[in-house]
C-alpha cells in the first residue's frame, strides 16, 4: 500500500521522539556505572573467561591431536583390509583346486572319499551299483 | 597511584596488553562511563547496564593485541564498536526471552499507548513520550532494528560510522535502516 509520504515523515518524527525517549535514561547509567565492586566483577569475569577459554583450549588440542591420528588409522585400517582381501584370496582358490584336484585325479583315494561322503553312500552300496551295471551290460 | 596517570589510552593498552594490570584498570576507570551511556541507549535496567560494562570490557581484555591505535580518538571509536556489539548481542539475547519480547499488550497498556502517541503526534515539538510507552513499542522490534535506529536517530552516527561498527556492509545498513523504519512506521500505526 502506497503511504502519504507527508505521513510517513510524521510518523517517522514520532519514531525519532520515541528512540530518543527510551535513550533517556541518565540515572540508571549513572548507577550502573558507579556501581560497588564492578571492576571487581569485571576481573571475575575475565578469569572467568579464560579458565573457559583454556578448557577450549585443551580440547581443541586434543581435537589437533585426533586430526593427525586419523591419517595414521586410515593407513592400518587400509593395510588391513588390503591383507584381508589379499590372504582371502590367496587361500579359499587353494581350497579349490585341492578338491578339483581330488575329483580328477583317479588316483588319489581322496576321490572315493570325495565321491562317497558326497552321496551319502556305503561301500557296500558302490559295490552293488557296480555289479548291476555290469550284468545290464552282460544282459 | 600509579605517576603515569596520564598516560593516553593508547600507552595504557600497550601496558595492559604486556600484563600491567594497573593500566586496565585505569583505562576501565576513564571510559566506563562512556560504556555505561552506549549500553543506557539500549538498555533500562541498571543491572542490564553493568552487564553491558562487564561484557564490554572482558571483551577488550582478550582483544587488547588487536588494537592499533592511530589517533587519539581511535581507542574511543574501538571501544564503541565494542559496546554497540555487546549491546547488540544482549538485545538478541533478550529477544530470545519470551518475557522481555512484551508482545501481547494489555487492553488498558494499548489504549493508553494510543493516547500518549495521538497526543505525540498532534504535538510533535512539545511532546512528552514516557521512556516506559516508549521501550513497550521498541520491543516490538528486532535488535538490528533496533540497534541501526538508534545509533542512527539517537547517537547521530552516519551510515559508514554503523558499518564499521557493526562489520555490516554499508548497503546492508542502508537496507537495514530502510526496513527498520518502514517496521516502526507499522507499530506506531497499529495504534495511532
Amino acid at each position: 500500500m502506497v503511504r502519504n509520504p507527508q505521513e510517513n515523515e510524521g510518523i517517522d518524527r514520532l519514531g525519532s521522539l520515541i528512540l530518543r525517549a527510551a535513550a533517556q535514561n541518565d540515572s540508571a547509567t549513572e548507577a550502573a556505572a558507579g556501581a560497588p565492586f564492578l571492576y571487581t566483577r569485571v576481573r571475575a569475569r575475565i578469569a572467568e573467561e579464560e579458565h573457559r577459554r583454556n578448557e577450549a583450549g585443551n580440547w581443541f588440542s586434543l581435537l589437533l591431536i585426533a586430526r593427525r591420528a586419523i591419517p595414521a588409522m586410515a593407513l592400518v585400517a587400509f593395510l588391513a583390509a588390503t591383507i584381508m582381501f589379499w590372504s582371502a584370496s590367496t587361500i579359499t582358490p587353494g581350497w579349490n583346486r585341492l578338491d578339483d584336484e581330488a575329483l580328477a585325479d583317479t588316483r588319489n583315494p581322496g576321490v572315493e572319499q570325495t565321491v562317497l561322503s558326497r552321496n551319502n553312500l556305503s561301500r557296500d552300496d558302490v559295490f552293488s551299483l557296480v555289479l548291476d551295471e555290469t550284468e545290464r551290460e552282460k544282459r | 597511584m600509579h605517576p603515569a596517570d596520564e598516560r593516553t589510552d593508547d600507552a595504557l593498552v600497550a601496558a595492559a596488553a604486556a600484563g600491567d594490570e594497573e593500566a586496565f584498570e585505569k583505562l576501565f576507570e576513564r571510559h566506563r562511563r562512556q560504556v555505561a551511556r552506549i549500553g543506557g541507549r539500549f538498555f533500562a535496567q541498571r543491572d542490564q547496564i553493568e552487564e553491558i560494562i562487564q561484557d564490554t570490557f572482558t571483551k577488550v581484555y582478550f582483544a587488547l593485541h588487536t588494537y592499533h591505535g592511530t589517533h587519539e580518538a581511535s581507542f574511543k571509536a574501538w571501544l564503541a564498536q565494542i559496546t554497540v556489539n555487546a549491546c547488540y548481542d544482549q538485545l538478541r539475547r533478550a529477544r530470545r526471552r519470551p518475557e522481555n519480547t512484551l508482545g501481547d499488550l494489555m487492553e488498558n497498556e494499548s489504549a493508553d499507548i494510543s493516547t500518549q502517541l495521538r497526543a505525540a503526534r498532534s504535538d510533535i515539538e512539545g511532546a512528552l513520550v514516557s521512556r516506559d510507552l516508549a521501550l513497550k513499542l521498541l520491543a516490538r522490534l528486532s535488535a538490528e532494528d533496533r540497534l541501526v535506529l538508534t545509533l542512527l536517530d539517537v547517537e547521530g552516527f552516519s551510515v559508514a560510522e554503523i558499518a564499521e561498527m557493526t562489520s555490516w556492509s554499508i548497503s546492508k545498513v542502508k537496507v537495514r535502516a530502510h526496513r527498520a523504519r518502514a517496521h516502526l512506521r507499522r507499530v506506531l500505526r497499529k495504534f495511532l
